[in-house]
């Protein structure tokens, strides 16, 4: 299973990190970078990942998107869904094209967001997106592999009209080799604690890959892990909470929004979990061993130095994330039973480990292991499903 | 329907029938532009097409195919590997179509003949849905055009969205079992219901034994992937359909 970074704003992070050998390849975020600066982008960053379009929207200017040949407010200004009808063959080729000359990995199809589909929203995308790109990508016999880019909204898991319908679109295109599926994220809380989402999720997953399609899975956190055991092609990191939970607000230009800085966060893969850096402190205070409860990388002696400063801008706990991540991603077993064994082995370990630490200091449910019996629950359920 | 001598090409088929409405006479305009432009073995070859206006009648003129239809050999393709053997070329002719994103949506035992040198050749394409052209199938009817003893759900829920190649799968694996088991696996006189066989088909309850006849677990493996009532839950394209065949004979 391969791990992409999911860039967005301090993509060099990621760059760095991939230079170093962190991750497979990159997913590229045209709203972070500009169009022409990425085409001038070294070619062996961008052989190994792909592009994100990112036509979630068809007439947001966010961030230099409008840099992008096929941003639909250069082909006509205020372009709207009617204006689809003349457009969508002249779009599909300027984003084919652009793709082709910066010589992604894949090729991918881009999807539009709407709070709520209309009725008609995958006809709309099968005429707007599909057929013209696999039409174009045919007639110039295009070899690279397209994606189909999908948001699953919550709907499409928990309704089972709904999770059919979507389910029988993306199987039904026959010119596809896989999807990039991002699952939107309206959570509240930090970690995914929904039992039903979560299985729903997996049996989603699943019913793709006994398809035979490449299933590569976009702004994911930590729940990648548990995503594994339904044996994707891939998974992501990314810095900031908005690159490991889709949300279409960052997508939209909200410049008169008030942003809430996050708390800088350390991620460890023994605890499952991503530690606010007041608890860790505290943990300093308390626990003589509290950095055995954090792994190993080149970014944790700086971290848990007294003079380091956390904060959310410091590249260090974000750096120490995508390597902690994608080794412990890694390591998980080819195989689906002993993926299933050994996450649940590693939920039980950090499971534990939590009531050592809330023996001496209480977490809130954003930094505990509260998602955790979820998880276990899910994984039993999902194993059931699997051998019916 | 009658046979004819052609002065060049010898047997023809004569196809002569009323035009209904509108409707039907695209759908027939439609077989004929298809098959004209099929140059394979696995379908009649047509030469002519007319329209009388005055009278509001089509005549079709094409290939007679030497053969019986299915229904009257299907004691010939018993065998797990006899019926996939048969198969095998049944989807190589079918995927010249699905290739160009036409489904059969009519494949019947009596839609295929078997030429004397054992090939199929399918006909009736008559009520192909050509995915690429505007639906003719009116959305308030209640059913899809089909024969519906041999018709997928999606096709008696009249779901023109979903149909697709794999709505051809579906049918495909109602004759693969009513071949090897010598009788409809959806009738309820042997899947021991009160239910008609449309019924049936849309509560997936059918049968892969009867009577003397065993289950084989190649068959029930290919049913059981093809008479899925979702069409994701089916084999996605005809290459992985084909890839599960190949590996029976």
């Amino acid at each position: 299973m391969k791990v992409y970074h999911q860039t967005g704003f301090r993509d060099k992070w990621n760059i760095e990190s991939f230079r170093n050998g962190v991750g497979n390849g990159l997913i590229f975020s045209p709203i972070n970078i500009d169009a022409d600066k990425l085409f001038a982008m070294d070619v062996k960053l961008k052989q190994s990942g792909f592009l994100d379009p990112q036509l979630y929207l068809l007439n947001e200017a966010k961030g230099t998107i409008d840099t992008y040949p096929y941003f639909p407010g250069n082909l006509k200004p205020d372009f709207t869904t009617p204006d689809l009808d003349n457009s969508h063959i002249q779009l599909a080729q300027l984003c084919v094209d652009y793709q082709m000359k910066n010589d992604f990995h894949y090729l991918i199809i881009p999807s539009r967001y709407y709070a709520d589909n209309p009725t008609t929203y995958f006809a709309q995308s099968t005429d707007y997106f599909v057929i013209p790109f696999c039409d174009y990508v045919k007639e110039n016999k295009i070899q690279k592999k397209v994606l189909l880019s999908v948001i699953v909204k919550t709907i499409m898991l928990s309704d089972e009209v709904k999770r059919n319908e979507v389910l029988n679109w993306i199987t039904g295109h026959q010119n596809i080799d896989g999807v990039y599926l991002i699952f939107e994220n309206n959570f509240a809380s930090k970690q995914i604690k929904d039992f039903d989402y979560l299985l729903n999720t997996l049996k989603f997953i699943k019913v793709l890959k006994d398809n035979q399609m490449e299933v590569h899975l976009g702004y994911t956190n930590t729940e990648a892990l548990l995503y594994s055991i339904a044996m994707p092609d891939s998974v992501t990191v990314g810095s900031y909470e908005n690159l490991r939970s889709f949300g279409i607000k960052r997508f939209q230009d909200l410049e008169k929004s008030q942003m809430r800085p996050p708390n800088a966060r350390l991620y460890s893969a023994q605890l499952l979990q991503w530690i606010d850096y007041e608890y860790i402190q505290a943990m300093k205070s308390l626990m003589p061993d509290y950095a055995n409860y954090f792994d190993e990388s080149e970014f944790r002696p700086l971290m848990f130095t007294p003079e380091f400063k956390w904060h959310f801008a410091k590249p260090e706990p974000y750096k120490h994330y995508f390597y902690v991540f994608d080794k412990q991603i890694k390591k998980l077993s080819p195989t689906q039973e002993g993926r299933i064994d050994e996450l649940k082995g590693s939920i039980k370990n950090a499971l534990s480990l939590f009531k050592k630490i809330e023996n001496n200091i209480l977490l809130d449910d954003d930094s505990d292991g509260s998602h955790l019996p979820t998880w276990f629950n899910v994984i039993n359920a999902f194993q059931k499903e699997l051998t019916k | 329907m009658h046979l004819a001598e052609h002065p060049k090409v010898g047997t023809v088929v004569i196809k002569k029938g009323a035009i209904k409405s509108f409707t039907s006479l695209e759908r027939i305009k439609r077989e004929v532009e298809l098959l004209s432009e099929l140059e394979s073995d696995f379908y009649p070859k047509q030469h002519h097409f007319n329209i009388d206006v005055k009278t509001k009648e089509f005549e079709i003129v094409e290939d007679y195919i030497e053969g019986k239809v299915l229904r009257e050999v299907m004691g010939q393709f018993k065998t797990p590997k006899e019926i996939f053997t048969l198969f095998n070329f049944l989807v190589k002719g079918l995927s010249v179509i699905w290739d160009k994103n036409i489904v059969h949506r009519d494949l019947k035992p009596e839609n295929i003949i078997i030429r004397p040198n054992g090939m199929p050749c399918i006909i009736d394409l008559g009520i192909a849905r050509f995915l690429d052209l505007e639906s003719l199938t009116k959305t308030i009817s209640p059913m899809g055009p089909c024969t519906p003893i041999y018709a997928a759900p999606e096709q008696l829920a009249n779901n023109k969205n979903l149909i697709d190649p794999r709505t051809d799968f579906f049918d495909l694996g109602i004759i693969a079992l009513e071949l090897y088991l010598g009788v409809h696996p959806y009738d309820p006189a042997y899947v021991g219901n009160n239910f008609s066989i449309v019924e049936n088909i849309m509560q997936n309850k059918y049968i892969v034994e009867s009577g003397t006849v065993k289950r084989d677990n190649t068959i029930v493996e290919f049913a059981n992937k093809t008479l899925q009532i979702q069409p994701y839950d089916r084999y996605r394209n005809y290459q992985m359909l084909t890839a599960f065949i190949a590996k029976q004979i």
